[in-house]
């Protein structure tokens, strides 16, 4: 059945297909234009919640910050004790735990001055937790490795010698020697510490220095298995806290959903943009569909008259916006798989994850979208055809 | 048929509203026309031939009065069932063929058919109804601005008799055509009068009146003759 009215949309169709082609084209867009957003979207998605997974193994204990008594002046964050560690390593069971002494300093490079974190660990988890893109790990008394951007900002080399502390000309101040530099972390830090901008030294020359005694600022938690966080952070917790909040335990599960789900609004911010480009086709598809009706009047008339149902005009209508949603589905899928890549690759950089269920699937929303655009688009002169009056029809020349 | 007319019009009135007022095009007609009759419906133009014809062709529907089909009151069928009325009981020649331009000849033919038994023609009706005509069957593939007038309203009335109607109208199929032609026409209709059709035709010429067996002389909305 659905033979002669497919047949005559496709005739209609092929007849002004010049006319049909330019419609198709705003379809063509509007396919384009959401699945290459939607794919863009999703790739900065993906590749931001790969980078930021590298470090969700990681719980992280910080001392609580002991808020001032109302009418006292002290307030003062005491550090992780010895005991405490020792709680934390009871708790943490089978996986690498980790005291990290950390601070701020300003330092000199030659004659040029400036400031960083600086980090005291035990050498050997030096070795465990990082490993440097040049020179060796820390050997020495002496030694220090340095992140990746303090290394290129002032052109550090291996063997370079960097003083810690203020400047102070009274004053001699302590010496490192650069044993080694890290590779640039960004956001995937793989161990939880932001090295890129820090000076990392043994823990005995931090403490030697700056005398924390057997107080930590931070021990972290190295999961051997992820699916076990919570369970560890609550036996810490459980453990160290007991009754009172002595330390903060986190991790970055939280921040990786916050920044996925601000990513996810704005891939459908961009894809509502790129919708908006379907208004415009479905404002050409509706304009081609009526130019056919009106054209076709005397024709609708005839089919009327000779028996044809109202629906059977109908669906010969609906028919030709579906072809002409097939037409502009159909390169619009292909186009957006060029056009799509291109852009992931010249705004993102990194096409890995672009033939990817979660990214490729835009193309068929994008496509399925379209077609729908185009059929709604037809419902109208579809309707306005079948509607007609056979005789006003057949009069109309 | 028992006496029962195959057409009956009891005091059908039309009137168009216009802008400008309502127009009256029929008067309180009243006919009966009954199976196998071949009329001819003559008058002046603008006396309403064409109305009458659109209320016997179901296209439209009287103002006042019924009209009974077959025994069917038009007036109180829906829209789908006069749909169908159309494409099984009553077959429409046009003066100007009214051929769907994007189908061939063959396939103007087998829509009809389409149309009551929803899919294509496989017993060869089509084709046989083409031959019935005339119509020369190394045309059947050309699209209808292919062919002259008289081929395309022999395609025309093929595609009006092959639902196999009862009632054959024809609103002045000649009137496009040269006068050979005309007649060659007028003997497609005479036969098919004689194989038990029911013809009812217009037109101004009274030599193709003569083919009618009666006469209906429409004068100003108002039948003056019958
Ligand atoms: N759809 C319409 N709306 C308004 N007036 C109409 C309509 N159809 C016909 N008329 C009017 O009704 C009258 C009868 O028209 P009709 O077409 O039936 O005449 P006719 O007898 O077929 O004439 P002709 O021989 O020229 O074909 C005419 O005056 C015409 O203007
Ligand atoms: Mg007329």
């Amino acid at each position: 059945m659905k033979g002669i009215f497919f047949n005559l949309s496709v005739r209609s169709v092929r007849l002004n297909f010049l006319r049909s082609l330019l419609a198709s084209i705003g379809i063509v867009i509007g396919v384009v234009a959401i699945s290459s957003m939607g794919m863009l979207g999703t790739n900065m998605q993906l590749l931001v919640k790969d980078q930021l997974t590298t470090g969700i193994n990681i719980i992280m204990v910080t001392p609580d910050v002991v808020m001032a008594e109302p009418g006292s002046s002290v307030s003062s964050s005491n550090g992780i004790t010895d005991i405490q560690l020792r709680e934390i390593r009871d708790a943490a069971g089978v996986n690498d735990v980790i005291p990290i002494d950390k601070g701020s300093t300003q330092f000199s490079i030659g004659s040029n001055d400036g400031r960083g974190s600086i980090y005291g660990l035990d050498p050997d988890d030096i070795r465990s937790i990082m490993n440097v893109s040049e020179g060796t790990t820390i050997r020495g008394e002496s030694d220090a490795i340095v992140g990746a951007t303090i290394a290129s900002r002032f052109d550090i080399k291996i063997g370079t010698r960097i003083k810690i502390g203020e400047p102070n000309i009274s004053v001699t101040r302590p010496v490192v020697r650069v044993a080694g530099i890290l590779p640039a972390a960004g956001l995937s830090s793989s161990n939880g510490i932001n090295t890129d901008n820090a000076i990392i030294v043994s823990d005995t020359w931090y403490t030697s220095q700056f005398g924390e005694g057997n107080l930590y600022d931070q021990v972290n938690i190295y999961l051997k298995d992820v699916s076990t966080l919570t369970e560890v952070e609550d036996a810490i917790d459980k453990k160290v806290n007991r009754n009172k909040e002595v330390v903060r335990i986190s991790d970055s599960s939280s921040r990786i959903t916050s920044v996925s789900s601000t990513l996810s609004s704005l891939t459908t911010f961009i894809m509502a943009i790129g919708s908006i480009s379907l208004l415009v086709a479905a404002t050409s598809i509706f304009n081609v569909m009526m130019m056919s009706v009106s054209e076709r009047v005397q024709e609708i008339g005839v089919l009327l008259s000779i028996g044809t149902e109202t629906g059977e005009v109908r669906r010969m209508f609906l028919y030709e916006a579906f072809i002409l949603g097939i037409i502009g589905a159909g390169i619009g899928g292909i186009m957006s798989v060029i056009i799509g890549y291109s852009v992931v690759s010249a705004m993102i950089g990194n096409t890995a994850y672009f033939f990817l269920p979660e990214s490729i699937v835009y193309i068929p929303v994008g496509m399925i979208v379209g077609m729908i655009v185009c059929i709604i688009s037809g419902l109208y002169p579809a309707w306005h055809a079948s509607n007609m009056d056979p005789i006003d029809a057949l009069r109309s020349e | 048929m028992d006496g029962t007319p195959l057409i009956r019009l009891a005091d059908v009135s039309k009137v168009y509203h216009l802008e400008s007022g309502d127009f009256t095009a029929l008067r309180h007609i009243s006919l009966d026309i009954n199976e196998g009759e071949f009329v001819a419906l003559m008058g002046p133009s603008g006396s309403g031939k064409s109305t009458l014809m659109n209320q016997l062709g179901i296209l439209d529907i009287p103002s006042a009065g019924e009209i009974f089909i077959a025994g069917r009151n038009i007036a109180q069928m829906t829209n789908l069932e006069r749909t169908h009325m159309r494409r099984d009981v009553i077959g429409y020649v046009f003066q100007k063929f009214y051929l769907i331009p994007l189908l061939s000849a063959y396939e103007n033919v087998e829509y009809p058919l389409i149309l009551k038994y929803k899919k294509r023609d496989a017993s060869g009706r089509a084709a046989a109804v083409l031959k019935s005509v005339g119509f020369d069957e190394e045309m059947s593939a050309h699209r209808p601005n292919q062919l002259s007038g008289g081929q395309q309203q022999r395609v025309a009335i093929a595609r009006a008799l092959v639902n196999d109607p009862k009632i054959i109208l024809c609103d002045e199929p000649t009137g496009n055509l040269d006068r050979k032609t005309g007649f060659q026409i007028m003997d497609i209709l005479a036969d098919l009068h004689k194989k038990g059709k029911t013809v009812i035709l217009v037109t101004h010429d009274p030599k193709i009146a003569e083919y009618a067996h009666r006469t209906i002389q429409l004068e100003d909305g108002r039948v003056v003759e019958s």
